[in-house]
């Protein structure tokens, strides 16, 4: 959390974070350029060019895939959230990556030629008709601007000017990214002579990047259908039961599904219950699986904190959220599915008044 | 551990240096096989690349000959039979992605004495010209030979420019390396037909279209791909051409 913009707030964990991601690609990099083409079964070494373009683009390409596990994996299992923290600094790390692989294509496919690299590029093959011999350097183009796009706009900044939606639909890019890449490479180095390994790797990319995200799917909507609780239950005078206190932990939320799929994350906390949206105004994090720090709600993605009983910011910060009105009947919680206005005081419930 | 927080399970805040004692060891252990992971897919997909072949600059060992410039219709240069090695006919390529079309047509059918470097692979020479001038003597009753005709021939295989596949490159073949071979082509340097199968012990050719003329953009959609090409092949000295009817190609995959 900030209330001014500077390019990268460091704290122990983003260094560390960053450290490792140093580390692993360097290291990909210096066994894929220096050690490995020792172990080749080949006549004569391939250019240098060409193989530090197939170690950037390779690397990219694995990156990417484990950008795109991250977020399935947390929502799977919690302890895989350290890794969503800091994910930012791994597109941008890969963006780089990407673009000196295309560095070296251009400084080697596309140079000692009359034509300008860049106009090589766009003229060279153009039989867009056809699969195979399709221009797969184009499909390569579009992910490489799209990843450069969600760098640049990876800063918070991009995020309060954007605002959270239009911000979060943007990044939703990314898949299209990887989309691109997948074909990038299917229609070009793997319509070489048979590579089993990296076929393998690319087919294992695919596999595992669809199935988390759709057992991720599954286990939402599962939640889904087990908070609805809220839809199809009692009403009273339009409150909707929620749940039981017993079911929440303490400093811990129950999140519930109203009727428009909205969530609710009801806390317990000192005795007490308050119910703010789910979603986080900084990135949409989950608020409902974090939990109550020194008094304020602390989303489990990047640490953004509200009051429970207004759902703002505590100061000098500024973001608020929505907060909803809950009553007790002995141990039942209803709630009113009428979201109050961002920042709007409700007055917890005390749980040792009810019944 | 699922999605569900509870009041004993560890909560990360990424802010607060104080990471969870019970996260610290997964976040170690995911840490090492990432970047273990990482190591043995770099060995992996390094280690088992495709042979690129045997091709290469030539570099120390300079081609200076005299011989009769002529255009079949790609550049080439006949030189005479001597000392033991017969006639030999050498496919031209200039700096880079370029041919020589402009430094040589005026030479055409002339004596010239050529310097520059051969790039080779297997039996497949082509020369990279540094300079090219008109010979100041004739080599002495030289006068290349005529085409033989080897009769028409169905081939399998891949459309290359000559100087990548020869080994300027290093892998200089495939789709990846289609683009670059478009801007070759594109820049004056000759086709050659990689085929599976040999005619006469030969698997290269150097193409022509089939009344022995220059080939056309309708080459570009074949290239790099697997494709079966018909048409009559001759033999100039060592130098294999393939004068392709391309009506009748066929992609094969």
């Amino acid at each position: 959390m900030s209330v001014q913009y500077t390019p990268v707030i460091w704290n122990r964990n983003k260094i560390l974070y960053d450290a490792v991601l140093l580390i692993a690609v360097a290291l990909y990099l210096y066994i894929y350029i220096r050690v490995a083409p020792g172990f080749e079964d080949v006549t004569k070494p391939l250019d240098g060019a060409i193989l530090r373009m197939r170690a950037f683009g390779s690397c990219a390409f694995l990156m990417l895939t484990v950008i795109l596990c991250i977020g399935p994996l947390a929502r799977l299992d919690r302890r895989f959230l350290p890794l969503l923290y800091n994910r930012r600094h791994f597109g941008v790390m890969t963006a780089g990556i990407a673009a000196v692989h295309a560095n070296y294509v251009l400084g080697w496919y596309y140079a000692f030629s009359p034509t300008d690299s860049y106009v090589a590029l766009l003229s060279s093959n153009t039989s867009y008709g056809q699969i195979l011999g399709f221009p797969f350097e184009t499909l390569g183009i579009a992910a490489l601007l799209i990843l450069f796009v969600l760098a640049a706009t990876s800063h918070d900044f991009w995020l309060s000017f954007l605002g959270a939606p239009i911000w979060k639909a943007l990044h939703m890019f990314i898949y299209a990214a990887y989309a691109f890449v997948v074909l990038h490479v299917a229609l070009g180095a793997l319509q070489g002579t048979g590579d089993p390994i990296f076929t393998s790797v690319v087919a294992a990319s695919v596999v595992l990047v669809s199935a988390l995200h759709f057992a991720t799917g599954r286990m939402e909507a599962r939640r889904d259908r087990g908070d609805e609780t809220a839809k199809a239950s009692l009403q009273e005078k339009g409150w909707l039961v929620a749940g039981e206190i017993d079911e929440i932990d303490v400093d811990c939320a129950k999140v519930v599904t109203l009727a428009d799929d909205e969530r609710v994350a009801i806390f317990k906390y000192d005795g007490k219950l308050s119910a703010i949206t789910n979603a986080c105004a900084h990135q949409n994090g989950p608020l409902g699986e974090g939990k109550v720090l020194w008094g304020c709600i602390t989303c489990p993605w990047h640490g953004y904190q509200y009051n429970l009983t207004d759902g703002r910011a505590p100061a000098p910060f500024t973001e608020k959220i929505s907060t909803y009105r809950l009553q007790l009947i002995g141990s039942t919680i209803l709630l009113d599915p009428k979201a109050l206005p961002p920042g709007t005081h409700v007055d917890p419930v005390v749980i040792g008044e009810a019944a | 551990m699922s999605w569900k927080q509870t009041k004993d399970a560890p909560f990360f805040v990424g802010y607060l240096n104080a990471v969870p004692k019970q996260l610290v060891t997964f976040l170690l252990v995911f840490s090492v096989c990432f970047a273990g992971g990482l190591g043995i897919a770099a060995l992996a997909l390094s280690s088992t690349q495709n042979d690129p072949g045997n091709g290469g600059f030539q570099w120390g060992n300079r081609f200076e000959n005299i011989g009769i410039m002529e255009l079949r219709p790609y550049p080439v240069l006949r030189v005479a039979a001597d000392a033991g090695n017969p006639a030999r006919t050498y496919m031209l390529a200039g700096q880079g992605k370029r041919g020589v079309f402009n430094q040589v047509e005026k030479h055409e059918n002339g004596f010239v004495a050529m310097r520059g470097v051969p790039v080779k692979r297997g039996d497949l020479t082509m020369i990279q010209v540094g300079r090219v001038e008109a010979a100041e003597s004739e080599v002495t009753g030289f006068t290349p030979s005529e085409p033989i005709p080897l009769g028409r021939w169905k081939l399998t295989g891949e459309i290359c420019d000559g100087k990548c596949y020869a080994g300027a490159m290093r892998p200089g073949q495939g789709l990846a390396h289609k683009a670059c071979a478009d801007l070759c082509l594109t820049g004056g340097i000759p086709p050659v037909f990689v085929s599976s199968g040999p005619v006469e012990n030969r698997n290269f050719f150097l193409m022509a279209d089939k009344d022995g003329n220059l080939l056309g953009d309708e080459i570009k959609p074949l290239l790099a791909l697997f494709v079966e090409l018909e048409g009559d092949v001759e033999r100039l000295d060592d130098l294999m051409v393939f004068k392709v009817d391309l009506a009748k190609a066929r992609v094969l995959r």
